[in-house]
Protein backbone atom coordinates (compact mmCIF):
# COMPACT_ATOMS: atom_id res chain seq x y z
CA UNK A 1 0.00 0.00 0.00
CA UNK A 2 2.85 2.44 0.81
CA UNK A 3 4.41 1.34 -2.35
CA UNK A 4 1.54 2.58 -4.60
CA UNK A 5 1.18 5.64 -2.55
CA UNK A 6 4.96 6.91 -3.55
CA UNK A 7 4.42 5.71 -7.03
CA UNK A 8 1.49 7.62 -7.15
CA UNK A 9 3.27 10.70 -6.19
CA UNK A 10 5.89 10.20 -8.13
CA UNK A 11 3.84 9.82 -11.48
CA UNK A 12 1.91 13.03 -9.91
CA UNK A 13 5.54 14.77 -9.69
CA UNK A 14 6.39 13.74 -13.32
CA UNK A 15 3.67 15.03 -14.23
CA UNK A 16 3.75 18.36 -12.69
CA UNK A 17 7.40 18.59 -13.98
CA UNK A 18 6.73 17.86 -17.13
CA UNK A 19 3.68 19.92 -17.58
CA UNK A 20 5.59 22.94 -16.24
CA UNK A 21 9.05 22.19 -18.00
CA UNK A 22 6.37 22.17 -21.54
CA UNK A 23 4.76 25.59 -20.26
CA UNK A 24 8.44 27.24 -19.45
CA UNK A 25 9.56 26.20 -22.85
CA UNK A 26 6.81 27.52 -24.78
CA UNK A 27 7.52 30.71 -23.19
CA UNK A 28 11.25 30.38 -23.83
CA UNK A 29 10.04 30.24 -27.76
CA UNK A 30 8.13 32.67 -27.83
CA UNK A 31 11.21 34.71 -26.70
CA UNK A 32 13.34 33.54 -28.93
CA UNK A 33 11.32 34.01 -31.73
CA UNK A 34 10.78 38.11 -30.78
CA UNK A 35 14.55 38.71 -30.55
CA UNK A 36 14.85 36.88 -33.76
CA UNK A 37 12.11 39.05 -35.40
CA UNK A 38 12.59 41.96 -33.49
CA UNK A 39 9.61 43.25 -35.45
CA UNK A 40 7.54 41.42 -33.28
CA UNK A 41 4.33 43.97 -32.50
CA UNK A 42 1.60 42.53 -33.62
CA UNK A 43 -0.13 43.91 -36.57
CA UNK A 44 3.54 43.55 -38.33
CA UNK A 45 2.79 40.01 -37.40
CA UNK A 46 -0.06 39.78 -39.20
CA UNK A 47 1.12 41.42 -42.43
CA UNK A 48 4.32 39.01 -41.56
CA UNK A 49 2.35 36.14 -42.44
CA UNK A 50 0.04 37.76 -45.50
CA UNK A 51 3.38 38.52 -46.95
CA UNK A 52 4.52 34.90 -46.27
CA UNK A 53 1.54 33.98 -47.93
CA UNK A 54 2.02 35.53 -51.11
CA UNK A 55 5.60 34.53 -51.50
CA UNK A 56 3.67 31.51 -51.39
CA UNK A 57 1.28 31.94 -53.77
CA UNK A 58 4.21 33.09 -55.95
CA UNK A 59 6.25 29.84 -54.95
CA UNK A 60 3.05 27.75 -56.17
CA UNK A 61 3.30 29.44 -59.39
CA UNK A 62 7.38 28.66 -59.79
CA UNK A 63 6.81 25.44 -58.80
CA UNK A 64 3.88 24.49 -60.99
CA UNK A 65 5.56 25.30 -64.13
CA UNK A 66 9.33 24.54 -62.98
CA UNK A 67 10.65 23.18 -66.03
CA UNK A 68 10.19 26.89 -67.80
CA UNK A 69 10.92 28.97 -65.24
CA UNK A 70 14.08 27.02 -63.78
CA UNK A 71 14.78 27.49 -67.70
CA UNK A 72 14.15 31.56 -67.04
CA UNK A 73 16.39 31.50 -64.09
CA UNK A 74 18.80 30.29 -65.60
CA UNK A 75 18.84 33.15 -68.24
CA UNK A 76 19.03 35.73 -65.62
CA UNK A 77 21.29 38.64 -65.33
CA UNK A 78 21.11 40.49 -62.64
CA UNK A 79 22.21 43.97 -63.91
CA UNK A 80 18.93 44.14 -65.41
CA UNK A 81 17.08 44.12 -62.24
CA UNK A 82 15.46 47.06 -61.48
CA UNK A 83 15.77 47.32 -57.25
CA UNK A 84 12.28 49.59 -57.14
CA UNK A 85 10.66 48.12 -60.02
CA UNK A 86 8.20 45.35 -59.83
CA UNK A 87 9.42 41.99 -60.16
CA UNK A 88 7.17 40.89 -62.18
CA UNK A 89 8.75 43.76 -64.96
CA UNK A 90 12.01 42.20 -64.51
CA UNK A 91 10.63 38.42 -65.03
CA UNK A 92 9.17 39.64 -67.86
CA UNK A 93 11.75 41.63 -69.32
CA UNK A 94 13.77 38.40 -69.23
CA UNK A 95 11.40 36.49 -71.08
CA UNK A 96 11.75 38.89 -73.30
CA UNK A 97 14.85 39.23 -74.51
CA UNK A 98 15.04 35.22 -74.39
CA UNK A 99 12.25 34.88 -76.64
CA UNK A 100 13.37 32.71 -78.91
CA UNK A 101 14.57 29.83 -76.64
CA UNK A 102 11.09 29.19 -75.38
CA UNK A 103 8.58 27.50 -77.32
CA UNK A 104 5.02 29.34 -78.17
CA UNK A 105 3.42 27.45 -75.69
CA UNK A 106 5.76 27.65 -72.97
CA UNK A 107 5.97 31.99 -73.69
CA UNK A 108 2.08 31.29 -72.64
CA UNK A 109 2.47 30.06 -69.29
CA UNK A 110 5.37 32.14 -68.62
CA UNK A 111 3.64 35.54 -69.22
CA UNK A 112 0.30 34.18 -67.60
CA UNK A 113 2.26 33.58 -64.28
CA UNK A 114 4.06 37.09 -65.08
CA UNK A 115 0.62 38.89 -64.70
CA UNK A 116 -0.83 36.58 -61.68
CA UNK A 117 3.09 37.55 -60.07
CA UNK A 118 2.39 41.26 -61.24
CA UNK A 119 -0.75 41.76 -59.14
CA UNK A 120 0.88 39.54 -56.14
CA UNK A 121 3.72 41.85 -56.69
CA UNK A 122 1.92 44.32 -56.09
CA UNK A 123 0.36 43.73 -52.77
CA UNK A 124 3.61 43.04 -51.24
CA UNK A 125 5.18 46.02 -51.93
CA UNK A 126 1.56 47.40 -50.17
CA UNK A 127 2.98 45.75 -46.84
CA UNK A 128 6.48 46.06 -47.10
CA UNK A 129 6.30 49.92 -47.27
CA UNK A 130 4.32 49.58 -44.11
CA UNK A 131 7.27 46.81 -42.33
CA UNK A 132 10.15 49.02 -43.88
CA UNK A 133 11.00 50.88 -40.37
CA UNK A 134 10.86 47.40 -38.43
CA UNK A 135 13.08 45.85 -41.21
CA UNK A 136 15.44 47.96 -40.70
CA UNK A 137 15.17 47.26 -36.78
CA UNK A 138 15.76 44.02 -37.56
CA UNK A 139 18.77 44.15 -39.47
CA UNK A 140 20.79 46.70 -37.44
CA UNK A 141 20.38 44.31 -34.50
CA UNK A 142 20.86 40.73 -36.13
CA UNK A 143 23.46 38.85 -34.04
CA UNK A 144 24.08 36.19 -36.44
CA UNK A 145 26.01 39.09 -38.74
CA UNK A 146 28.89 38.66 -36.65
CA UNK A 147 29.08 34.89 -37.45
CA UNK A 148 31.27 35.48 -40.75
CA UNK A 149 32.77 39.02 -40.15
CA UNK A 150 36.11 37.54 -39.40
CA UNK A 151 35.69 34.16 -41.65
CA UNK A 152 38.87 32.00 -41.90
CA UNK A 153 38.97 29.10 -43.40
CA UNK A 154 40.97 26.55 -45.71
CA UNK A 155 39.64 24.40 -48.89
CA UNK A 156 40.71 20.66 -49.09
CA UNK A 157 43.68 21.45 -51.21
CA UNK A 158 44.89 23.73 -48.52
CA UNK A 159 44.36 26.89 -50.15
CA UNK A 160 43.47 29.70 -47.48
CA UNK A 161 40.25 31.48 -47.83
CA UNK A 162 39.18 34.45 -45.51
CA UNK A 163 36.21 37.11 -45.82
CA UNK A 164 36.75 37.65 -49.48
CA UNK A 165 34.74 34.53 -49.87
CA UNK A 166 31.93 36.39 -49.23
CA UNK A 167 32.35 39.75 -50.76
CA UNK A 168 33.51 38.04 -54.07
CA UNK A 169 29.52 36.82 -54.52
CA UNK A 170 26.34 38.08 -54.01
CA UNK A 171 25.34 35.57 -52.77
CA UNK A 172 26.96 32.42 -50.78
CA UNK A 173 24.85 28.92 -50.52
CA UNK A 174 27.04 27.55 -47.23
CA UNK A 175 25.91 23.74 -46.48
CA UNK A 176 26.73 22.07 -43.56
CA UNK A 177 26.90 18.65 -43.55
CA UNK A 178 28.85 16.24 -42.68
CA UNK A 179 30.29 12.51 -43.91
CA UNK A 180 28.07 9.86 -42.02
CA UNK A 181 25.09 11.75 -42.98
CA UNK A 182 23.04 9.91 -45.66
CA UNK A 183 20.71 12.81 -46.49
CA UNK A 184 23.38 15.22 -46.55
CA UNK A 185 25.43 13.06 -49.10
CA UNK A 186 22.09 12.50 -51.04
CA UNK A 187 21.46 16.23 -51.96
CA UNK A 188 25.52 17.19 -52.51
CA UNK A 189 25.24 16.22 -56.22
CA UNK A 190 21.85 18.69 -56.46
CA UNK A 191 24.13 21.43 -54.72
CA UNK A 192 26.78 20.96 -57.26
CA UNK A 193 23.98 21.92 -59.78
CA UNK A 194 22.49 24.59 -58.34
CA UNK A 195 26.36 25.82 -57.69
CA UNK A 196 26.50 25.88 -61.59
CA UNK A 197 23.30 27.18 -62.01
CA UNK A 198 24.05 30.17 -59.68
CA UNK A 199 27.33 30.58 -60.73
CA UNK A 200 26.56 33.13 -63.74
CA UNK A 201 23.80 34.97 -61.39
CA UNK A 202 26.55 36.10 -59.22
CA UNK A 203 26.03 33.03 -56.17
CA UNK A 204 28.72 30.05 -55.65
CA UNK A 205 27.79 27.02 -52.87
CA UNK A 206 30.17 26.20 -50.02
CA UNK A 207 30.19 23.43 -48.29
CA UNK A 208 31.18 23.21 -44.59
CA UNK A 209 31.98 19.57 -43.15
CA UNK A 210 31.66 19.30 -39.14
CA UNK A 211 34.00 16.31 -39.21
CA UNK A 212 36.84 18.39 -40.86
CA UNK A 213 36.81 21.18 -38.24
CA UNK A 214 40.43 22.32 -37.33
CA UNK A 215 41.89 20.42 -40.52
CA UNK A 216 41.64 17.17 -39.61
CA UNK A 217 43.20 15.23 -42.20
CA UNK A 218 41.93 11.75 -42.45
CA UNK A 219 38.13 13.78 -41.78
CA UNK A 220 38.89 15.53 -44.80
CA UNK A 221 40.26 12.47 -47.06
CA UNK A 222 37.03 10.90 -46.10
CA UNK A 223 35.07 14.23 -47.45
CA UNK A 224 36.99 14.49 -50.01
CA UNK A 225 36.45 10.66 -51.43
CA UNK A 226 32.60 11.20 -50.66
CA UNK A 227 32.33 14.57 -52.60
CA UNK A 228 34.34 12.88 -55.78
CA UNK A 229 32.36 9.96 -55.66
CA UNK A 230 28.94 12.16 -55.70
CA UNK A 231 30.68 14.78 -58.76
CA UNK A 232 30.93 17.98 -56.34
CA UNK A 233 32.96 20.44 -57.68
CA UNK A 234 32.11 23.56 -55.52
CA UNK A 235 34.48 24.64 -52.46
CA UNK A 236 34.37 22.77 -49.65
CA UNK A 237 36.33 24.57 -46.50
CA UNK A 238 37.86 23.54 -43.41
CA UNK A 239 37.61 25.63 -40.60
CA UNK A 240 38.38 26.38 -36.58
CA UNK A 241 35.74 24.63 -34.38
CA UNK A 242 36.79 27.78 -31.93
CA UNK A 243 35.88 30.39 -34.44
CA UNK A 244 32.35 32.02 -34.51
CA UNK A 245 31.50 30.21 -38.03
CA UNK A 246 32.66 27.04 -36.02
CA UNK A 247 30.34 27.51 -32.89
CA UNK A 248 27.55 28.49 -35.01
CA UNK A 249 28.21 25.01 -37.14
CA UNK A 250 28.25 23.06 -33.39
CA UNK A 251 24.92 24.58 -32.47
CA UNK A 252 23.62 23.31 -35.32
CA UNK A 253 20.94 19.98 -34.48
CA UNK A 254 19.87 18.81 -37.80
CA UNK A 255 21.79 17.84 -40.90
CA UNK A 256 21.78 19.10 -43.68
CA UNK A 257 21.15 22.73 -42.99
CA UNK A 258 22.14 25.53 -45.56
CA UNK A 259 21.86 29.18 -45.20
CA UNK A 260 22.44 31.82 -47.00
CA UNK A 261 24.97 34.81 -46.67
CA UNK A 262 24.90 38.09 -48.20
CA UNK A 263 27.89 40.19 -49.69
CA UNK A 264 29.10 41.66 -46.20
CA UNK A 265 28.97 38.18 -44.50
CA UNK A 266 25.31 38.51 -42.72
CA UNK A 267 23.11 35.26 -43.00
CA UNK A 268 19.80 36.01 -44.64
CA UNK A 269 16.73 34.71 -43.87
CA UNK A 270 16.38 31.76 -41.79
CA UNK A 271 18.30 28.22 -41.84
CA UNK A 272 17.03 25.95 -44.26
CA UNK A 273 16.55 22.13 -42.85
CA UNK A 274 16.60 19.17 -45.27
CA UNK A 275 18.17 18.29 -48.78
CA UNK A 276 17.60 20.11 -52.02
CA UNK A 277 16.97 16.43 -53.46
CA UNK A 278 13.31 17.49 -52.13
CA UNK A 279 12.16 19.76 -54.82
CA UNK A 280 10.00 21.74 -52.18
CA UNK A 281 12.95 22.79 -50.70
CA UNK A 282 15.04 23.61 -53.91
CA UNK A 283 12.41 26.35 -55.20
CA UNK A 284 12.18 27.59 -51.80
CA UNK A 285 15.85 28.08 -51.38
CA UNK A 286 16.09 29.17 -55.71
CA UNK A 287 13.32 31.65 -54.34
CA UNK A 288 15.64 33.33 -51.48
CA UNK A 289 18.54 33.22 -53.34
CA UNK A 290 16.95 35.27 -56.32
CA UNK A 291 15.79 37.80 -53.26
CA UNK A 292 18.91 37.79 -52.02
CA UNK A 293 20.97 38.94 -55.33
CA UNK A 294 18.40 40.84 -55.87
CA UNK A 295 18.56 42.76 -52.98
CA UNK A 296 21.91 42.78 -53.68
CA UNK A 297 22.18 44.92 -56.82
CA UNK A 298 19.19 47.30 -55.10
CA UNK A 299 22.39 48.47 -52.92
CA UNK A 300 24.89 48.41 -55.45
CA UNK B 1 21.92 -15.76 6.68
CA UNK B 2 19.81 -17.29 4.05
CA UNK B 3 16.67 -14.93 5.40
CA UNK B 4 18.53 -12.07 5.30
CA UNK B 5 19.41 -12.94 1.40
CA UNK B 6 15.35 -13.26 0.68
CA UNK B 7 15.18 -10.04 2.33
CA UNK B 8 17.53 -8.41 0.39
CA UNK B 9 15.61 -9.66 -2.85
CA UNK B 10 12.25 -8.02 -1.44
CA UNK B 11 13.55 -4.40 -0.61
CA UNK B 12 15.21 -4.64 -3.88
CA UNK B 13 11.86 -5.56 -5.95
CA UNK B 14 10.22 -2.73 -3.99
CA UNK B 15 12.58 0.00 -4.56
CA UNK B 16 12.32 -0.74 -8.51
CA UNK B 17 10.19 1.95 -9.03
CA UNK B 18 13.00 4.64 -7.69
CA UNK B 19 15.78 2.79 -9.10
CA UNK B 20 14.05 2.93 -12.43
CA UNK B 21 13.79 6.99 -11.57
CA UNK B 22 17.39 7.59 -11.02
CA UNK B 23 18.45 5.79 -13.84
CA UNK B 24 16.48 7.60 -15.83
CA UNK B 25 17.24 10.80 -14.32
CA UNK B 26 21.32 9.13 -14.85
CA UNK B 27 20.91 8.42 -18.69
CA UNK B 28 19.13 11.83 -19.20
CA UNK B 29 20.90 13.61 -17.02
CA UNK B 30 21.66 17.75 -18.97
CA UNK B 31 17.70 18.76 -17.98
CA UNK B 32 19.09 22.34 -18.73
CA UNK B 33 19.19 20.98 -22.33
CA UNK B 34 15.95 20.30 -22.36
CA UNK B 35 14.59 23.81 -22.56
CA UNK B 36 17.46 25.00 -24.93
CA UNK B 37 16.37 22.52 -27.48
CA UNK B 38 20.10 21.91 -27.63
CA UNK B 39 22.14 18.03 -28.09
CA UNK B 40 24.30 17.66 -25.40
CA UNK B 41 27.60 16.45 -27.82
CA UNK B 42 30.40 15.66 -25.05
CA UNK B 43 32.45 12.67 -25.06
CA UNK B 44 29.92 10.48 -22.84
CA UNK B 45 28.08 10.33 -26.36
CA UNK B 46 30.65 7.44 -27.23
CA UNK B 47 29.64 5.24 -24.93
CA UNK B 48 26.05 3.91 -24.75
CA UNK B 49 23.59 3.54 -22.01
CA UNK B 50 22.22 0.50 -20.91
CA UNK B 51 18.32 1.14 -22.10
CA UNK B 52 16.59 2.02 -24.57
CA UNK B 53 16.89 6.45 -24.77
CA UNK B 54 17.10 8.40 -27.90
CA UNK B 55 20.74 9.49 -28.58
CA UNK B 56 18.57 12.97 -29.98
CA UNK B 57 17.24 13.36 -26.46
CA UNK B 58 18.28 16.81 -25.47
CA UNK B 59 18.88 15.64 -21.92
CA UNK B 60 21.02 12.68 -23.01
CA UNK B 61 23.79 11.46 -21.42
CA UNK B 62 25.20 8.47 -23.77
CA UNK B 63 23.83 7.11 -26.98
CA UNK B 64 21.54 4.39 -28.16
CA UNK B 65 22.69 0.74 -27.98
CA UNK B 66 19.92 0.18 -30.75
CA UNK B 67 20.45 3.51 -32.62
CA UNK B 68 24.50 3.06 -32.10
CA UNK B 69 24.03 -0.42 -33.78
CA UNK B 70 21.90 0.73 -36.81
CA UNK B 71 24.50 4.05 -37.38
CA UNK B 72 27.52 1.84 -37.46
CA UNK B 73 25.76 -1.18 -39.64
CA UNK B 74 24.70 1.44 -41.98
CA UNK B 75 27.65 3.23 -42.17
CA UNK B 76 29.86 2.96 -45.27
CA UNK B 77 33.15 2.74 -43.05
CA UNK B 78 32.27 -0.24 -41.17
CA UNK B 79 30.37 -3.32 -42.43
CA UNK B 80 29.57 -4.78 -38.56
CA UNK B 81 29.56 -2.89 -35.45
CA UNK B 82 31.90 -5.19 -32.98
CA UNK B 83 32.08 -2.45 -30.16
CA UNK B 84 28.19 -2.59 -29.68
CA UNK B 85 27.65 -6.24 -29.89
CA UNK B 86 30.48 -6.55 -27.40
CA UNK B 87 28.70 -4.09 -25.75
CA UNK B 88 25.53 -5.90 -25.93
CA UNK B 89 26.53 -9.45 -24.58
CA UNK B 90 28.37 -7.88 -21.85
CA UNK B 91 25.38 -6.36 -20.29
CA UNK B 92 23.22 -9.15 -21.52
CA UNK B 93 25.53 -11.61 -19.37
CA UNK B 94 25.99 -9.69 -16.47
CA UNK B 95 22.28 -8.41 -16.32
CA UNK B 96 20.01 -9.89 -18.99
CA UNK B 97 16.84 -8.30 -18.95
CA UNK B 98 17.37 -6.95 -15.58
CA UNK B 99 18.01 -3.74 -17.70
CA UNK B 100 14.65 -4.04 -19.00
CA UNK B 101 13.11 -3.99 -15.39
CA UNK B 102 15.28 -1.62 -13.58
CA UNK B 103 17.02 0.61 -15.56
CA UNK B 104 15.20 1.40 -19.49
CA UNK B 105 13.51 4.82 -19.09
CA UNK B 106 11.23 3.72 -21.56
CA UNK B 107 10.05 0.66 -19.25
CA UNK B 108 9.78 2.91 -16.32
CA UNK B 109 7.42 5.03 -18.70
CA UNK B 110 5.16 2.22 -19.91
CA UNK B 111 5.15 0.97 -16.07
CA UNK B 112 4.24 4.74 -15.01
CA UNK B 113 1.21 4.67 -17.66
CA UNK B 114 0.21 1.21 -16.67
CA UNK B 115 -0.51 2.80 -13.02
CA UNK B 116 -3.40 5.45 -14.59
CA UNK B 117 -6.47 3.12 -13.36
CA UNK B 118 -8.70 1.95 -15.58
CA UNK B 119 -9.63 -1.51 -17.28
CA UNK B 120 -6.68 -4.00 -17.61
CA UNK B 121 -6.13 -6.29 -20.19
CA UNK B 122 -3.84 -9.94 -20.05
CA UNK B 123 -1.58 -10.27 -22.49
CA UNK B 124 -1.77 -14.18 -21.71
CA UNK B 125 -3.39 -14.68 -25.07
CA UNK B 126 -1.45 -12.88 -26.92
CA UNK B 127 1.59 -14.47 -26.48
CA UNK B 128 2.77 -15.07 -30.34
CA UNK B 129 3.09 -11.33 -30.61
CA UNK B 130 6.66 -11.76 -28.56
CA UNK B 131 8.02 -13.10 -31.59
CA UNK B 132 7.31 -9.96 -33.31
CA UNK B 133 10.22 -8.11 -31.85
CA UNK B 134 12.86 -10.94 -33.45
CA UNK B 135 11.49 -10.17 -36.80
CA UNK B 136 11.90 -6.78 -36.12
CA UNK B 137 15.46 -7.00 -34.53
CA UNK B 138 16.99 -8.80 -37.53
CA UNK B 139 14.64 -7.13 -40.06
CA UNK B 140 14.88 -3.36 -38.74
CA UNK B 141 18.08 -3.18 -36.91
CA UNK B 142 20.39 -5.51 -38.85
CA UNK B 143 19.02 -6.53 -42.44
CA UNK B 144 17.73 -2.97 -43.59
CA UNK B 145 20.77 -1.32 -42.41
CA UNK B 146 23.21 -3.44 -43.91
CA UNK B 147 21.71 -3.63 -47.23
CA UNK B 148 19.36 -1.14 -48.38
CA UNK B 149 22.18 1.29 -49.00
CA UNK B 150 22.97 4.23 -51.19
CA UNK B 151 25.73 4.25 -53.67
CA UNK B 152 28.60 4.93 -51.34
CA UNK B 153 27.07 2.28 -48.76
CA UNK B 154 25.06 4.18 -46.42
CA UNK B 155 21.84 3.00 -44.92
CA UNK B 156 19.56 4.58 -42.70
CA UNK B 157 18.75 3.62 -39.04
CA UNK B 158 15.36 2.03 -40.24
CA UNK B 159 14.07 1.25 -36.87
CA UNK B 160 15.23 4.94 -35.09
CA UNK B 161 13.50 6.23 -38.45
CA UNK B 162 10.32 4.52 -39.15
CA UNK B 163 9.59 2.51 -35.32
CA UNK B 164 11.13 3.98 -32.13
CA UNK B 165 8.26 5.77 -30.60
CA UNK B 166 10.91 7.01 -27.75
CA UNK B 167 12.82 8.75 -30.69
CA UNK B 168 9.78 10.97 -30.94
CA UNK B 169 8.74 11.34 -27.19
CA UNK B 170 12.43 11.88 -26.18
CA UNK B 171 14.29 13.30 -29.25
CA UNK B 172 11.66 14.68 -32.10
CA UNK B 173 8.86 16.35 -29.67
CA UNK B 174 11.69 18.44 -27.35
CA UNK B 175 14.13 19.10 -29.86
CA UNK B 176 11.05 20.79 -31.90
CA UNK B 177 9.65 22.40 -28.98
CA UNK B 178 12.93 24.10 -28.01
CA UNK B 179 14.37 24.79 -31.70
CA UNK B 180 12.63 26.72 -34.68
CA UNK B 181 14.13 25.70 -37.16
CA UNK B 182 13.72 21.89 -36.61
CA UNK B 183 9.72 22.67 -35.60
CA UNK B 184 9.76 23.64 -39.47
CA UNK B 185 11.01 20.89 -41.01
CA UNK B 186 8.35 18.19 -39.05
CA UNK B 187 6.32 16.83 -41.99
CA UNK B 188 4.65 13.16 -42.49
CA UNK B 189 6.98 11.27 -41.05
CA UNK B 190 6.74 12.83 -37.38
CA UNK B 191 3.20 12.33 -37.62
CA UNK B 192 3.51 8.81 -38.73
CA UNK B 193 5.42 8.07 -35.79
CA UNK B 194 3.40 10.31 -33.27
CA UNK B 195 0.72 7.84 -33.81
CA UNK B 196 2.57 4.91 -33.50
CA UNK B 197 3.77 6.84 -30.36
CA UNK B 198 0.12 7.53 -28.88
CA UNK B 199 -0.83 3.59 -29.81
CA UNK B 200 1.98 2.62 -27.51
CA UNK B 201 1.11 4.92 -25.07
CA UNK B 202 -2.88 3.59 -25.04
CA UNK B 203 -1.57 -0.11 -25.32
CA UNK B 204 0.27 0.77 -22.53
CA UNK B 205 -2.23 1.92 -20.29
CA UNK B 206 -4.41 -1.35 -21.07
CA UNK B 207 -1.63 -3.55 -21.29
CA UNK B 208 1.48 -4.34 -19.56
CA UNK B 209 4.62 -2.93 -21.07
CA UNK B 210 3.17 -3.64 -24.78
CA UNK B 211 6.45 -2.52 -26.70
CA UNK B 212 8.89 -4.68 -24.76
CA UNK B 213 6.64 -7.54 -24.57
CA UNK B 214 5.65 -7.19 -28.62
CA UNK B 215 8.31 -4.57 -30.29
CA UNK B 216 11.44 -3.55 -28.49
CA UNK B 217 14.71 -4.94 -30.06
CA UNK B 218 16.99 -3.92 -27.61
CA UNK B 219 14.80 -6.57 -24.89
CA UNK B 220 14.73 -9.13 -27.25
CA UNK B 221 18.22 -9.12 -27.56
CA UNK B 222 18.53 -8.89 -23.74
CA UNK B 223 15.84 -11.90 -23.50
CA UNK B 224 18.57 -14.33 -25.63
CA UNK B 225 20.85 -13.78 -22.28
CA UNK B 226 18.63 -14.31 -20.00
CA UNK B 227 19.28 -18.01 -19.50
CA UNK B 228 22.71 -17.37 -19.19
CA UNK B 229 23.27 -13.98 -17.34
CA UNK B 230 24.98 -13.90 -13.72
CA UNK B 231 21.71 -12.54 -12.68
CA UNK B 232 19.07 -14.71 -11.92
CA UNK B 233 15.84 -15.30 -10.57
CA UNK B 234 16.02 -18.65 -8.74
CA UNK B 235 12.83 -20.63 -7.04
CA UNK B 236 13.99 -22.59 -3.96
CA UNK B 237 12.02 -25.80 -4.39
CA UNK B 238 12.18 -26.64 -0.55
CA UNK B 239 10.35 -24.26 0.08
CA UNK B 240 7.90 -24.00 -2.47
CA UNK B 241 4.10 -25.08 -2.40
CA UNK B 242 3.50 -24.48 -5.32
CA UNK B 243 0.56 -22.33 -4.83
CA UNK B 244 1.04 -20.80 -8.15
CA UNK B 245 0.72 -17.27 -6.24
CA UNK B 246 3.83 -16.04 -8.40
CA UNK B 247 2.99 -16.51 -12.02
CA UNK B 248 -0.19 -14.95 -11.04
CA UNK B 249 2.10 -11.80 -9.86
CA UNK B 250 3.82 -12.24 -13.08
CA UNK B 251 2.93 -9.47 -15.35
CA UNK B 252 5.04 -10.63 -18.44
CA UNK B 253 3.43 -13.98 -18.33
CA UNK B 254 6.07 -15.97 -16.95
CA UNK B 255 5.24 -19.34 -15.16
CA UNK B 256 7.91 -18.77 -12.95
CA UNK B 257 7.99 -22.25 -10.73
CA UNK B 258 9.13 -23.82 -14.44
CA UNK B 259 10.95 -21.25 -16.29
CA UNK B 260 12.38 -18.81 -14.26
CA UNK B 261 15.00 -17.90 -16.54
CA UNK B 262 12.13 -17.50 -19.08
CA UNK B 263 14.07 -14.55 -22.06
CA UNK B 264 10.58 -12.53 -21.15
CA UNK B 265 11.25 -12.03 -17.54
CA UNK B 266 12.33 -8.52 -16.98
CA UNK B 267 13.41 -9.56 -13.49
CA UNK B 268 10.83 -7.14 -11.73
CA UNK B 269 10.48 -9.41 -8.63
CA UNK B 270 6.66 -9.48 -8.61
CA UNK B 271 7.07 -12.96 -8.35
CA UNK B 272 8.92 -12.35 -5.03
CA UNK B 273 6.80 -9.80 -3.48
CA UNK B 274 3.86 -12.30 -4.15
CA UNK B 275 5.37 -15.33 -2.76
CA UNK B 276 4.28 -16.81 0.57
CA UNK B 277 7.08 -18.57 1.53
CA UNK B 278 10.37 -16.52 0.21
CA UNK B 279 11.22 -19.18 -1.72
CA UNK B 280 12.60 -16.80 -4.92
CA UNK B 281 15.19 -14.67 -4.55
CA UNK B 282 17.89 -12.94 -6.91
CA UNK B 283 21.12 -14.64 -7.37
CA UNK B 284 24.22 -13.08 -8.61
CA UNK B 285 26.53 -15.40 -10.30
CA UNK B 286 25.12 -18.21 -8.11
CA UNK B 287 25.10 -17.12 -5.01
CA UNK B 288 24.69 -13.92 -2.65
CA UNK B 289 22.21 -11.68 -3.49
CA UNK B 290 23.76 -8.97 -1.58
CA UNK B 291 26.08 -8.06 -4.60
CA UNK B 292 23.67 -7.32 -6.49
CA UNK B 293 22.07 -5.18 -3.96
CA UNK B 294 25.31 -3.06 -3.93
CA UNK B 295 25.23 -2.26 -7.55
Amino acid sequence: MKNKLSFISIFTLCIALSLTACGVKQASTTDSKNTQTEAGSEASGKSDSRLDDLYQQENQLFADHADVWNKAFGMMNKSDADPNGNYADYLAGTVESNKNSFTDDELKTLNEDIETIRKIEEQIAELENKNTSSDDNKKDSSKASSVFSDFSGEDFDGNKVDDSLFSGNAVTVVNFWFTGCKPCVAELSKLNELNDAIKSMGGEVVGINTETFDGNKTAIKEAASVLESQGVKYRNLSIDSSSAAGKYASEIMAFPTTILVDRNGNIVGEPMLGGIDNKDNYDALMKQIQSVIDADSTNK
Amino acid sequence: MDKEKKLLSRKLAKIRGWIQAAATLLTNIHIPNLFKGKIYQGNAKTVCVPGLNCYSCPAATGACPIGAFQAVVGSSKFKFSYYITGFFILLGVTLGRFICGFLCPFGWFQDLLHKIPGKKLSTAKLKPLRYLKYVILIVFVILLPMLVTNSIGMGDPFFCKYICPQGVLEGAIPLSIGNAAIRSALGKLFSFKCMILIAVIVLSILFYRPFCKWICPLGAIYSLFNKVSLLKITVDSSKCVGCGQCSKACKMDVDVCKTPDHPECIRCGACIKACPKDAICYRFMGKSCQKNDNR
